[in-house]
This record gives C-alpha cells, structure tokens and sequence, in this order.
C-alpha cells in the first residue's frame, strides 16, 4: 500500500494562469464548486459540473497529479458504490461519486496552486490573527512531510512481519495501532520541535508586524471572481427550474 | 597480484534493476550487483544516490520497476513482504518510527508475531535478546521513554529476534556516542561469526574504512564503484563524486608525499599511520642522539 498518492495535494511551483491567480480566488473557487455540488443529486448537472474544472486543471498544468488524486479515491469510490447500490441505486451511487470528484478536484485544484505562504497571507487579509493563519499554513505545508513519514513508518513495520490485511474488522482495527501510535507520537514531537524553533526566533514576540511580501486582488482575479459568481447563479437558476428543463436533465439509469 | 574468483552462487543477486519513482525521479538505474553469504558489505554515496532506495528493493517494500532480484536463487519479485521479512532483515535510520508497544518486552514480543511460536518458545528468544541487548532492566518499560540510544537498540533488537539470514542497516552509527557504536560492532561481529551476510548505508568513511572490508559507491541511481573498502575509498575523484572525503590516514599518507616522504604506501588505518609515525621518530631521535 502506498500512501505516494497525498503528493498529489502537495503545492508544485509552475507559470499557468491558476497559479498566478490570489490564492483567495482560488479558495472562493473551491467553495462555490462544492456549494454548486450541493445542489444536485442527478448525474447530468454533476457530470457538467465536473467538466467545467477539466479546463481549469489543464490551464493550471496539474493534469497528472490531478488524476492522482482521483486515483487515490479508489478505495471510497468502491465503497459509495457498494453502499449506495445496495441502499438506494446505482444512478445515486454515480452521481454521490461525481459530487465527490468535483470537491476533490476544486480542493485540489487549490491546494497544487496555492504557495502555503501566500496562503497565510491570504488568511490574514481576511483578518484571520496572524498565529491562526500561520498554523493553518503550517499544517497545510506538513500534510506531504506526514504522508511520507506514515509510509517510512508503515514500511518499517512490514519489514519485521506486520501485515496490514487480517481477517475481521477487530482485527484489523487493531492492526492500525502499529502505525498510527509511532504516526501521533513523531508528530507530537515534531511540533514541539517547530514550536521551539519558532520561539527561538522570537515569534510572536510583538502584536503588530510587517510583512515582506503582501498581496493584492488584481483586475484578473475580479474577472475570475465574476466568472464563478456567475456560474454558481446559473447552476441555482438551473435548479429553482429544473422541472421545465429537458428531460435528458433528470436522466438516471434504469437500475 | 592474486585474484580470486567465487564459484559459489550469489546470496543476493541484481540484474539490470531499475525504479522510478510516481513523481518521475529515477532513484535506481541498471543496478548490477553480486553479494555473496557472509559478505560485509558498505553503501556509500551522497544523499540522493539511491542507497535507501536499493536497500529497499530487498525485501519487497519497493518493486523495481525494470529487472530482477534473485535471493538464493529465487526470483523476489512477486514474493511478499511478510515471506521477505523472515530473510531480510532491515534496519531503519529511524528507531521512532516503529515503536508503539506498551512495553520494551512486547515490542519484541511482536516482531516473533508472524513466527506462530509456542509460548515457552517465544518467551526464551525475548529472553535471550533482551539479555543479548542488554535491556533486561527496561523490560516492562515503554519504549517511548528509552533514550535515543537504547531506543535504536531496541530497533536493532525487535529485528535481530526474527533471525534473518540477510542484515540491512540504514546509517546505524548516525547520532550513535562511542560506546554505542562499539556495542554495534561487536554485534555485527558475533553475526559475521554466524555467518550472515550484513549490508550498511553509511556516510561515515572512517568507520568503513576502518572496519567494512566490501564498498559499493553510488551516485546518481548507479553503481560507480564496487571493490575492497581500503582500494574503492582510496580512489580521490570516486570520493568528491559521492560527497565524501578521503579516510584521515589517507589524507595523512598524502601529506606526508607531498612533504617528501616518497616511499610511502596508503596507511591501511590510523593505527597504521600512528605505528608509521611512531618508527619515523623514533629513527630520528636515535640518529641525532647518535649524531
């Protein structure tokens, strides 16, 4: 089992439209998807929801580890199917997963693009405090570091027998304690680590303070604000009249 | 110069193995290598090279992506972890991340889990491991309050419990005190006697030089060196390629050529070089007496 899949939320530092965008943009992105996703339980609309961030993806150059990310899904989307299917229907079960991918893919979208420090910068400007922006940063900065270390740990365990698939759900619930225990302790450790480093650089040592680089909402960030203001009205016109819509709108499979 | 040639077949054998990794870095690149039972073998090389990487390859936690890897004979690539583990018993640089029992004695208790032993049977190899380690006193002691040293013992310890024919040590002097590392050596000293085969990273040259008799030296996902230690660490551009720097007795033996001292031979050691020095003055002091 690899956990190689997490990089595909790791921050990669390229020249594309989307990075360049304020990274409040991009958050404003990722909430309006979500929302939109909301909206809906009929494959249609998800599935044209969906199709509406593939352009964003491809502009942003964060194809393939966009699809990492969906890859890394697998193991949910087997498990909405089977629990959909059996409780409610297969059309149900695809368009929860549709509804899955869009909000994945728009967190995604904004995690690949967004530098962690402009992203406390961002946080700030929304008159976040300073502490609580940079710890959300920080967290946000340590999720490949984690996810790295939980293969290391992961790998060090299998190398003195331990084996992940034991029959029973007790059984393999305990099976994570291997794992999760040196997980919790060495991160524990670490952000004593962090912390000490921070104070011995004097953080928070003065209320007020400067910043080197600051942000600003430019003229194509408004544009792209617009654009997803009006794509979210659109798709809430689409539902309040979704009845006199085409019947292709509401199409589900027959099972 | 006498050259010998083994006839017996490899313990471990690697033909053209080769790993990318998902991001697309190439760590492994047509690795071709021999490692024969009771060998003691170094890895060396700057970081990046793809030391770890290959170490991995042993026991199945990584799966090469283009050639093969044959232990006694048998190809290894489509056999498990677990099946692997009993073989190849590796080491990691970071004692911390496999620690999690409530106590030093369970921590050993779980490694012997995939053996199915008898209880009694289970009982005495904690037993003996324990005493072998010197951890008796920590027994009923949680392995997160060990102090770095102990704890990278108990590392060493919950693998050396299994048996494996085949030791791979990920830098195990690193952030070790000198007496720590002497109780290293004189394990690996008591394996080498059993006859096992031990394989270390390291970036400590003197500690290669002075005791790894085999050297591979790697730099960019390949091989660029493999041969005798004291040869392979000699050799001053293979040494700056990997990040290294040449032994201290060598650096000595060249300074002394460079001061004159022509008919000098690389000193094996710093015993060596010491022993050189020792005779050169007191030469000296006999002749100016004597003048």
């Amino acid at each position: 089992m690899s956990l190689e899949f997490l990089n595909a939320f790791k921050f990669m530092r390229k020249d594309s439209i989307l990075h360049n965008l304020d990274p409040r943009a991009k958050l404003f992105l990722a909430i309006i998807y979500t929302i939109t996703a909301l909206l809906y339980n009929q494959i249609i609309p998800l599935f044209l929801i969906f199709l509406s961030l593939i352009p964003l993806v491809v502009i942003g150059k964060i194809f393939r580890q966009w699809i990492k990310s969906i890859q890394g899904l697998s193991f949910l989307i087997i498990f909405i199917i089977v629990l959909n299917t059996l409780f409610l229907s297969l059309s149900f079960a695809i368009a929860m997963i549709l509804r899955i991918f869009v909000m994945i893919s728009a967190f995604s979208i904004f995690f690949l693009t967004v530098d962690p420090n402009n992203l406390a910068l961002s946080l700030i400007s929304m008159k976040i405090p300073y502490e609580f922006a940079f710890s959300f940063s920080l967290a946000f900065r340590f999720v490949p570091t984690i996810a790295k270390e939980a293969q290391n740990i992961m790998d060090a365990q299998q190398s003195r027998g331990y084996e992940m698939q034991e029959k029973g759900l007790i059984n393999q619930i305990k099976n994570l304690f291997p794992l999760l225990i040196p997980l919790i302790i060495c991160s524990i450790r670490r952000a004593f680590n962090v912390a000490e480093a921070l104070e011995s650089r004097a953080f928070g040592s003065t209320k007020e303070r400067s910043y080197y680089y600051t942000i600003k909402y430019s003229f194509k960030d408004w544009i792209f604000t617009l654009y997803l203001i009006l794509f979210l009205t659109f798709f809430i016109i689409l539902k309040i009249q979704f009845n006199f819509m085409p019947e292709f709108f509401s199409w589900s499979l027959p099972v | 110069m006498v050259i010998s040639i083994r006839t017996e077949l490899p313990l471990i054998m690697i033909k053209d193995v080769a790993y990318t990794y998902l991001n697309g870095t190439t760590a492994l690149k047509e690795i071709n290598l021999s490692i024969y039972k009771g060998d003691f073998v170094g890895i060396m090389g700057k970081n990046g090279a793809g030391k770890t990487t290959l170490i991995r390859t042993l026991n199945g936690l990584i799966r090469p992506t283009k050639g093969a890897i044959y232990i006694n004979n048998n190809n290894i690539n489509n056999a498990t972890i677990a099946t692997l583990s009993q073989k190849v018993g590796l080491i990691f640089q970071n004692a911390s991340h496999q620690l999690f029992a409530n106590t030093v004695e369970d921590e050993i208790k779980f490694s012997l889990r995939s053996f199915n032993l008898e209880k009694e049977e289970s009982q005495k190899r904690i037993n003996e491991i324990l005493t072998q380690f010197n951890l008796e006193k920590y027994r009923k002691r949680s392995p997160l309050n060990l102090s770095g040293g102990e704890s990278k013992k108990l590392a060493i310890a919950s693998i050396f419990c299994r048996d494996p024919d085949i030791l791979v040590f990920d830098e195990p002097t690193l952030g070790q005190d000198a007496k720590e590392i002497e109780f290293f050596l004189s394990l690996i000293k008591k394996e080498r006697e059993r006859n096992k085969t031990i394989i270390i990273i390291t970036h400590n040259v003197e500690f290669a030089f002075e005791y790894i008799p085999r050297t591979i030296l790697m730099a960019e996902g390949k091989i660029i060196a493999d041969g005798p230690t004291q040869k392979v660490l000699n050799r001053e551009e293979l040494v700056k390629e990997s990040s290294l720097v040449l032994p201290q007795s060598s650096q000595l033996s060249l300074a002394l050529k460079k001061e004159g001292f022509q008919n000098i031979d690389p000193f094996l050691s710093i015993s060596d070089a010491m022993k050189y020095l020792l005779k050169y003055f007191k030469n000296n002091t006999k002749r100016s007496q004597e003048g």
